[in-house]
């Protein structure tokens, strides 16, 4: 999991070659190791009261690895802007969600914030990194419940192996600042296609750049499995939201809002920003046209993350 | 001559190994164990194809045997698209675990191509002292330009090559490059110094 802080962002972009660690005191380290997998430290600030999980990462620069986050004072509440728009998937699915899977635990936040409020679904979690799981227990207040398991084991992997199908599948995998390359392809998306129950939905964290090769590549590739697929980009985050719904026939937009505002009295879930949030990728279709799909044979992610569009 | 095939041999071993990773990720994820298995699995071919390829090269060595060494994997690079995902399911169907699946599928997809590439290092060595006296520098070379040959291979392949073409058409164009360093080799002889 992962969010970029959109403060930095801000104060870097405004003020340049101000010192981060001049507002208020440093963030504090709690914990740190090299896993299995890669670098993980845990971090605190003292004055926000906030911790935050950092992956492969000096802790400096605008992202600064961040890959999930809590609030000490409120640990149910979602920290981030990009936990709150994956949300916005409960507006698309058909029937109140039974089973939901999520790939890539990270600080735990939104397994455990879906679990307060559908205590009758049963959740799976995947992550590859055991050390993962503890700091979460340890740092982020989550556990696992009767309901709610973890499971060690690479994405694709489990999801291959698994019977079960489920009603929403979140995909919040990183290594770092990147999805593991066959997380990404059309293949991949296949797979977990043929997971979901009718009507299912699948919700997909991208940090990306609008203007990047690599964000485009994956609208395409999503857009070949999902044509109903919706955007959504936060209003103070790098993080776009794609919602992959299945719904036969396509749910239109009223209906979609209609049953947004339901579940806001329901359940008490704000899911009010759906519009705002939501992002209009039909108009730069002309960047659709000039990148290709990934595939398994061909999905070199971390360099297409560095290549620029023209408009 | 030698020198070039050498160098090209450790290329294309380091080649496949890199790519060899983006061919389990989809039934057996980017796992340490997958990785693990990879390395090992190179890392045993090279060493059984190093023994082996000395022992053939003390009977009788020839450039068109040589050229044999080299075909052989080439013909496995080139058919690689044919049985890969053949044989990858098959091992993930079997389930076997996280470990000794990937070690399984490793040995089956990689083991056999890179004990031919071992074993051009100890059989062109045979052929170079052959024809030369200076036998320490002449292995010292080899060695040099095979692990030379191996970084530029990882790097080019790791740096390069994934972004421009599929995976499986770099796994076939390598082995075309391979049958066709080995021709010139059919119809050379071998000069006594």
């Amino acid at each position: 999991m992962r969010a970029f802080l959109p403060f930095l962002i801000f104060q870097l972009a405004m003020v340049p070659g101000l010192a981060l660690a001049s507002h208020g005191p440093p963030n504090r380290v709690l914990f740190e190791k090299n896993s299995l997998y890669q670098y993980i430290r845990v971090e605190e600030n003292p004055e926000k009261r906030e911790r935050y999980i950092l992956v492969n990462t000096n802790g400096k620069g605008p992202g600064r690895g961040i890959q999930g986050g809590v609030s000490i004072d409120d640990p149910e509440k979602l920290l981030f802007e990009y936990y709150r728009m994956a949300f916005t998937s409960l507006a698309f699915v058909d029937k109140e969600p039974e089973d939901v899977l999520f790939i890539g635990l990270g600080a735990g936040a939104m397994p455990k914030y879906f679990y307060k409020y559908y205590r009758d679904a049963n959740i799976d979690i995947v992550e590859i990194d055991p050390d993962i799981l503890d700091i979460a227990k340890k740092y982020f207040y989550f556990s696992e419940a009767k309901n709610m398991k973890v499971h060690i084991s690479d994405g694709r992997v489990f999801l291959k192996r698994t019977s079960k199908k489920y009603d929403i599948i979140f995909l919040d995998a990183y290594r770092g600042d990147s999805i593991p390359f066959h997380l990404t392809t059309r293949e991949f998306l296949e797979e977990v296609k043929l997971k979901l129950k009718k009507g299912g939905v699948v919700v997909s964290n991208i940090v990306a750049e609008s203007k990047n090769k690599y964000f485009w590549s994956m609208i395409k590739t999503y857009l070949k499995e999902f044509p109903q697929l919706s955007v959504f980009r936060g209003e103070n985050s790098m993080n776009y939201i794609f919602v992959s719904p299945t719904n036969i026939p396509e749910k239109e937009a009223n209906v979609v809002l209609a049953q947004a505002e339901e579940i806001r009295t329901a359940k008490g879930i704000d899911l009010s920003q759906i519009v705002t949030w939501s992002w209009d990728y039909q108009k730069n279709n002309s960047k659709i046209y000039r990148v290709r799909v990934l595939t398994d044979d061909f999905a070199p992610v971390n360099l297409l993350q560095q290549m620029e569009m023209k408009n | 001559m030698i020198y070039v095939i050498v160098f090209l041999g450790g290329a294309m071993v380091m080649s496949f190994e890199i790519l060899g990773s983006r061919v389990l990720a989809p039934n057996f994820g980017n796992s340490v164990f997958v990785w693990g298995s990879l390395i090992s699995v190179f890392l045993a071919g090279l060493s059984a194809g190093y023994f082996f390829g000395g022992k053939v090269a003390d009977i009788r060595p020839s450039l068109k045997k040589l050229a044999f060494i080299i075909i052989i994997p080439g013909i496995f690079y080139i058919t690689f698209p044919l049985y890969s995902t053949g044989i990858s399911n098959w091992v993930f169907t079997l389930d076997l675990g996280i470990r000794s699946g990937p070690l399984l599928v490793s040995m089956l997809l990689f083991f056999i191509p890179s004990v031919f590439l071992g074993a051009i290092s100890p059989y062109t060595a045979k052929l170079m002292i052959i024809s030369l006296h200076t036998s320490g520098s002449t292995i010292g070379t080899l060695y040099a330009l095979s692990t030379l040959g191996s970084i530029i291979g990882t790097l080019l392949t790791s740096f390069y090559l994934i972004t421009i073409a599929g995976v499986k058409v770099l796994i076939m164009a390598e082995g075309i490059i391979l049958i066709i360093i080995s021709l010139p080799l059919l119809f050379l002889n071998l000069k006594p110094a």
